[in-house]
């Protein structure tokens, strides 16, 4: 029960996107075409639940015993960096189809700021082990939803006759800022 | 030098220097940061039970809960902290109540993230008064607005009745836990390191 | 390499390459710190703070760090001096510390720090690149008190805690999430409104 409420926060009621705003560059950047939203959502998926289960194992089994939680920091962003590198080379080696289809997503994942605030939101939340991991694949698929549906809306607004200044990111704020508002529709859904 | 090697010896030295200005700094704010916490909790307690001047922590199992002594040494009532879910999140309080049992002392809410103008309304005082002396005996209850309440309930803020019954709720789940620590007798609580509080009465 | 006139180095950062308006850089301490004025001003005060340290470090040992660790380097600097300065506002600031939470560690990965290190701390003098971090930070810092300030006196009527429209009926919506979207929105379309006068 407590594993699918923190599930549904994730991935809902306090959307990583809308509610933390975290993941705000490729949320802006990519979000223009829906075929790579759904790229970059899967990359991101991918990565954050590694993510979840590495920073929890050195955080709590290195730093933690060690005495170093102020070392946090700095430990897990060359971890969140390494991990995308290595995930990168592995599947340039053992899996092209699915370098060719989230390749070139990877490196911009070590700069969202998703990933470092998932770490941090871990740790903060004091989860466990199997927490941190439902609350890596809640997180992801919730980035994911929001980016897909945003990259939707945007293919739409392409062909809008908008004044000249707001075409671009004005327009693309605000409509997150209408999403946002209809995600709260969600709170009270369940209690984190 | 060859590259690999100077890459090596550059992250080293990097990492090196890195480390030992975090383990400086983190000796100079250590004090602070326990101080600070140390004293947030004194002053949730001054705040929860009027006129307390000396805090004992008693320790049992995982629950703190802090015995407010008066200038003569007579037991005041008891605070501790309780939390639990709201409507967005956690909510974290502190609560205060009177050596009996029965009746609350105060309660301030330290810690939540209800909608701003609606559930945030629990962190106003005219939330917050409506706990001081409120008979706890069953337990507290809450009537939604415009209704009159009994004497240990509550009125519910208008548009925000899962927050104020959150707000419920936690209290009377930390005072259960608390009634289980004390009617366990009190020799063999732990009194833990008092509370010293070098500001004095604010 | 530049050979503009100094002053130029921190005129930039303001407008021509403001992070926030122009470049659209470090959105995310941007929309979730900008409730109040004042959280505003305190996250563009730390992040100049760890930009401008990390601009002075790197351009000082810019010629030693061999290219393929670059970045890494770069990083393990920043996530230094953002502990620092994490570490010193719980110690010295509670309250500020606490208003603005984990976004204090999310410094690390706001990107302009990292890409004003790339595109100009890397190559650059000591001097000029500390103007740079500067322009870039007042820039930033000018962003995010002008976004709070906005947003604090729709949502309250307030300005850093000061009552300024009395009798206002409160824009709940404004302190809200959606309320950052909207109100950073607008903002950039003004901006690229007066860029497109002039």
């Amino acid at each position: 029960m407590e594993l699918l409420l923190i599930f549904v926060a994730a991935v809902l009621t306090n959307n990583f996107v809308l509610h933390y705003f975290l993941g705000i560059c490729p949320f802006l950047g990519v979000s223009s075409r829906m075929e790579t939203a759904v790229g970059m959502g899967l990359a991101v998926i991918f990565v954050m639940t590694l993510t979840a289960t590495v920073t929890w194992l050195i955080y709590h089994h290195i730093l933690v015993r060690f005495g170093l939680p102020f070392l946090e920091y700095v430990t897990f962003i060359l971890v969140i960096a390494s991990l995308v590198q290595i995930v990168e080379m592995f599947l340039r080696r053992f899996s092209p189809e699915l370098y060719r289809a989230l390749g070139i997503y990877l490196p911009l994942i070590t700069t969202n700021c998703s990933i470092l605030g998932l770490a941090l939101f871990m740790v903060l939340r004091e989860y466990d082990f199997i927490e941190g991991l439902v609350f890596g694949i809640g997180a992801g698929i919730g980035f994911t939803l929001v980016l897909t549906i945003m990259a939707g809306i945007r293919e739409e607004l392409a062909f809008a006759d908008l004044p000249r200044a707001f075409r671009g990111a004005p327009i693309t704020l605000i409509t997150a800022g209408i999403l946002a508002l209809a995600f709260m529709g969600f709170s009270g859904l369940i209690r984190v | 030098m060859s590259v690999s090697a100077r890459m090596m010896l550059v992250l080293t030295v990097v990492g090196v220097f890195s480390g030992l200005s975090l383990v400086y700094m983190d000796k100079y704010a250590e004090p602070y940061i326990a101080l600070h916490k140390k004293e947030a909790v004194r002053e949730a307690i001054d705040k929860v039970l009027p006129g307390v001047d000396k805090v004992e922590e008693v320790h049992r199992d995982e629950t703190v809960i802090y015995r407010a002594l008066d200038s003569s040494g007579k037991l005041l009532g008891y605070a501790f902290l309780a939390e639990g879910p709201g409507y967005q999140g956690k909510i974290q309080l502190m609560v205060g109540v009177a050596p009996d049992l029965r009746r609350l002392t105060g309660m301030e809410v330290l810690e939540s993230v209800e909608t701003p103008g609606l559930g945030a309304k629990i962190t106003e005082s005219s939330f917050e008064e409506q706990f001081r002396g409120l008979e706890a005996v069953p337990a507290v209850g809450y009537v939604k607005a415009g209704r009159k309440p009994a004497p240990n309930e509550i009125t519910a803020i208008t548009g925000a009745t899962i927050s104020s019954a959150s707000v419920v709720r936690i209290v009377n789940e930390g005072l259960n836990e608390v009634r289980r620590v004390v009617r366990a007798g009190p020799p063999d609580c732990e009194t833990e390191a008092t509370i010293k509080w070098k500001g004095g009465k604010k | 390499m530049s050979r503009r006139p100094w002053y130029q180095e921190y005129l930039k950062g303001l407008w021509e390459e403001n992070p926030i308006f122009r470049m659209l850089l470090g959105m995310c301490p941007t929309l979730a710190v900008t409730t109040s004025a004042l959280n505003g001003l305190s996250m563009g005060l730390a992040t100049t703070f760890v930009l401008t340290s990390t601009s002075l470090v790197v351009s000082i040992i810019r010629k030693l760090v061999p290219g393929q660790v670059r970045i890494a380097t770069f990083t393990v600097i920043i996530a230094t001096f953002v502990t620092v300065a994490d570490l010193f506002l719980k110690a010295k600031f509670p309250a500020i510390s606490k208003a603005l939470g984990p976004y204090v560690p999310l410094i690390v990965v706001n990107c302009f720090i990292l890409g004003r290190q790339e595109v100009f701390a890397s190559k650059n003098p000591t001097g000029r690149s500390i103007l740079d971090a500067l322009g870039v930070g007042s820039g930033f810092i000018f962003a995010l008190t002008l976004l709070g300030s906005i947003r604090e006196l729709l949502g309250s009527g307030e300005v850093f805690g000061h009552e300024v429209i009395p009798g206002w009926h409160p824009w709940v919506v404004m302190i809200l999430p959606a309320g950052a979207f909207l109100t950073l929105g607008f903002l950039v379309a003004a901006m690229n409104a007066i860029e497109r006068t002039k």
